[in-house]
């Protein structure tokens, strides 16, 4: 639900509560104030008629005080004051068999006359007070309903334009991303949290940004301070391997060092790798054949894949893309690398390309792997010997180019899938 | 052959200087551009091995003097720099070949030799070593003037096992150099194994002999 709608509601519920007890506090007011009016009247009236017993001495005969109806009858009752309440008022029609029952205000009093007590009843119409207050909760609830109305629409087209800086921040935030260079474009505003909440933008972007760009930087200039140790080492390997006098044993260390060396330098290569794909620093696009490279790295692959006895099938259509040949070479190499390292004796590969997508299927020892980890830097399998960083360098390549590498497994088979866009 | 190591850090510098000396090749090094400088300008050498990050300059700038001197020295390029356009400024200046940090000293020496053929193309092109004779531009191999057919992965091996003669090579080295650094399998040294069985057996057959000699699992040797 939108904020608007949020306040909209609140605002509803609100008026029309208001509204509501005011328009009960209304009735029972009017009520009040018209009860008093009548109680007024017909206080007026007992005191007509028991001025009129008191000089006629005599009750009034069967005559209505106008509309009002009087009834008197003889009592034994003790009655101090006068007491009002509502009573029900027959009035009469012209036609007979028509009498129709309103609401009414009545008085009892007492009249004496010769040492006997009378009850008095007076009973008054309403019908006229009742008219009135009806038309003022009329008006009442009309008002009511132009109120919420009228709310509604404004609330509705204020906040669009009182809104529209805070969608508009909403917008670029959304785009937002961390490795582009481009700032915030933000309309100006007079409306002081906006305001705040732009700059607070703009500062905590550039503030996200540098410290990325720093990070970018340190993980650059480490891999590449590591490389002259590492140069030193593998030098100082080949060197010591020279000396004759080493015996069996140092020379089978030596071929471990050897060998975490060499991890440490592909390890080291492949995240300077990382961090140029990030940082857009490789740009030699060139327009050219995939189909040929594929071609190529089977080629080159060949003698892997004959030590290991994998049948290798390739559809291959054509299909040019403009991207630099240096990437595109290794994303290749990667999936070979990876079809074939996790692939078992007289396993299989499959590769077809069509325009659409570039499918790489191979045949494994393990079940379907976590397809959401699997691109993930440092995630591999228990039994690989390599980096870790190989499918997210594929991955990464994929998405400068706007490609999407995709895993799944399909009929026994690990499946890598580049769809062109 | 006249050889100058410029390179700033110690240990690598030492390294190359004791592999590449031996009968036949004069190193000398020195740390620093200035120095490279006025050594380039009193003296003439056949290659030199030259660090881009050196304390007092890029190495570029050493290139750029000999290309005004007008100088031919072989230069070959060492840097922990991977990038394209340091390779393609580098070989623009003059460079011969550009080798990224870290390498193996054998792969390095392969490619000083290489690189010093070509400079002394204009005498021959035929590589001779004890019975072996190679045609570097028709890429053929004459043991004892019989010819041998060699797959193009054991032509380059033998070359590499030539250029590094009396060196123990590791397998590391060997696979770096046959599949580049792109094939991250150690089923690599499998194949290893099998190209020298395959070449080992044709030159046996040829030669006599046997030129190839394991060391202790870590690597092999070319006498």
């Amino acid at each position: 639900m939108k904020l608007s709608a949020h306040y909209s509601k609140a605002t509803l519920i609100i008026t029309f509560s208001v509204l509501f007890i005011a328009g009960i506090i209304y009735y029972c007011t009017i009520t009040y104030i018209v009860n008093n009016q009548l109680d007024r009247d017909l206080k007026e009236e007992v005191e007509e008629i028991t001025e009129f017993v008191n000089l006629n001495q005599r009750l009034p005969g069967k005559l209505d005080f106008e509309d009002d109806q009087l009834t008197l009858t003889k009592t034994n009752e003790k009655l101090n004051e006068m007491a009002f309440y509502d009573a029900p008022y027959y009035k009469k029609k012209h036609k007979p068999g028509h009498n129709k029952t309103e609401s009414g205000r009545a008085v009892k009093a007492l009249v004496s006359l010769k040492g006997d007590n009378y009850l008095l009843t007076v009973t008054e119409s309403k019908d006229a007070s009742e008219h009135l207050t009806q038309l003022i909760i009329g008006i009442t609830l009309l008002l009511t309903a132009l109120l919420l109305l009228i709310l509604a629409i404004t609330n509705r087209y204020i906040f669009r334009g009182l809104w529209k800086p805070f969608y508009s921040i909403l917008q670029q935030l959304k785009a937002f991303n961390i490795a582009d260079s481009g700032s915030f474009n933000l309309s100006k505003t007079n409306i002081d949290e906006f305001g705040e909440l732009n700059e607070a933008v703009i500062t905590m972007s550039a503030r996200v940004k540098s410290d990325y760009q720093n990070l970018k930087t340190f993980t650059e200039n480490a891999s590449h301070e590591m490389l002259t140790p590492i140069a030193v080492i593998t030098s100082k390997l080949d060197t010591l391997i020279q000396d004759e006098k080493l015996k069996a044993e140092q020379f089978t260390q030596i071929t471990d060092i050897y060998a975490a060396t060499n991890k440490l330098s592909r390890l080291n290569q492949s995240l300077l790798l990382l961090v140029k794909i990030d940082n857009d620093l490789i740009q030699d696009n060139a327009t050219f054949n995939l189909k040929d490279i594929i071609l190529e790295k089977i080629h080159q692959f060949q003698e892997l894949n004959q030590n290991k006895q994998i049948e290798i099938t390739e559809l291959l259509g054509d299909k040019e893309i403009t991207a630099s040949r240096y990437l595109i070479e290794i994303l290749i190499n990667n999936l070979f690398n990876n079809a074939i390292k996790h692939n078992i004796t007289r396993g299989k590969i499959f590769i077809d390309l069509t325009p659409n997508e570039l499918v790489f299927q191979n045949t494994g020892e393990s079940g379907p792997l976590n397809s959401s980890e699997i691109f993930e830097r440092f995630k591999k399998g228990k039994n690989s010997d390599g980096t870790g960083l190989g499918l997210t360098i594929a991955k990464n390549i994929c998405s400068q180019y706007g490609f999407n590498l995709t895993y799944s497994f399909e009929s026994s088979l690990h499946t890598f899938k580049i769809s062109f866009k | 052959m006249k050889l100058l190591i410029v390179e700033d850090e110690q240990g690598l510098r030492e390294s190359i200087e004791r592999y590449f000396t031996e009968e036949g090749i004069i190193c000398e090094s020195c740390s620093d551009l200035s120095t490279a400088i006025s050594k380039t300008t009193l003296y003439q050498y056949d290659c030199i091995l030259l660090d881009i990050g050196l304390p007092d300059g890029e190495g570029f700038a050493l290139l750029e003097h000999l290309k005004e001197g007008g100088k031919n020295e072989g230069v070959l390029i060492i840097s922990a720099r991977n990038s394209l356009d340091n390779k393609v400024q580098g070989l623009n200046l003059g460079a011969d070949d550009y080798l990224t940090k870290p390498f193996h000293l054998a792969e390095l020496k392969a490619r000083i030799a290489a690189i010093f053929r070509r400079k002394a193309f204009n005498t021959t092109n035929v590589l001779t070593y004890d019975q072996i004779s190679i045609n570097l531009l028709a890429r053929e191999v004459e043991v004892n003037t019989t010819g041998i057919i060699l797959t193009r992965k054991e032509y380059d091996m033998l070359l590499y096992f030539i250029a590094n003669k009396g060196k123990v090579i590791s397998k590391n080295a060997i696979a770096e150099h046959l599949w580049g650094d792109e094939i991250d399998l150690i089923d690599s040294f499998d194949f290893i194994y099998t190209h020298i069985k395959n070449i080992r057996k044709k030159l046996m057959e040829a030669a006599h002999k046997d030129y190839i000699k394991s060391v202790y699992g870590v690597g092999y040797k070319f006498l």
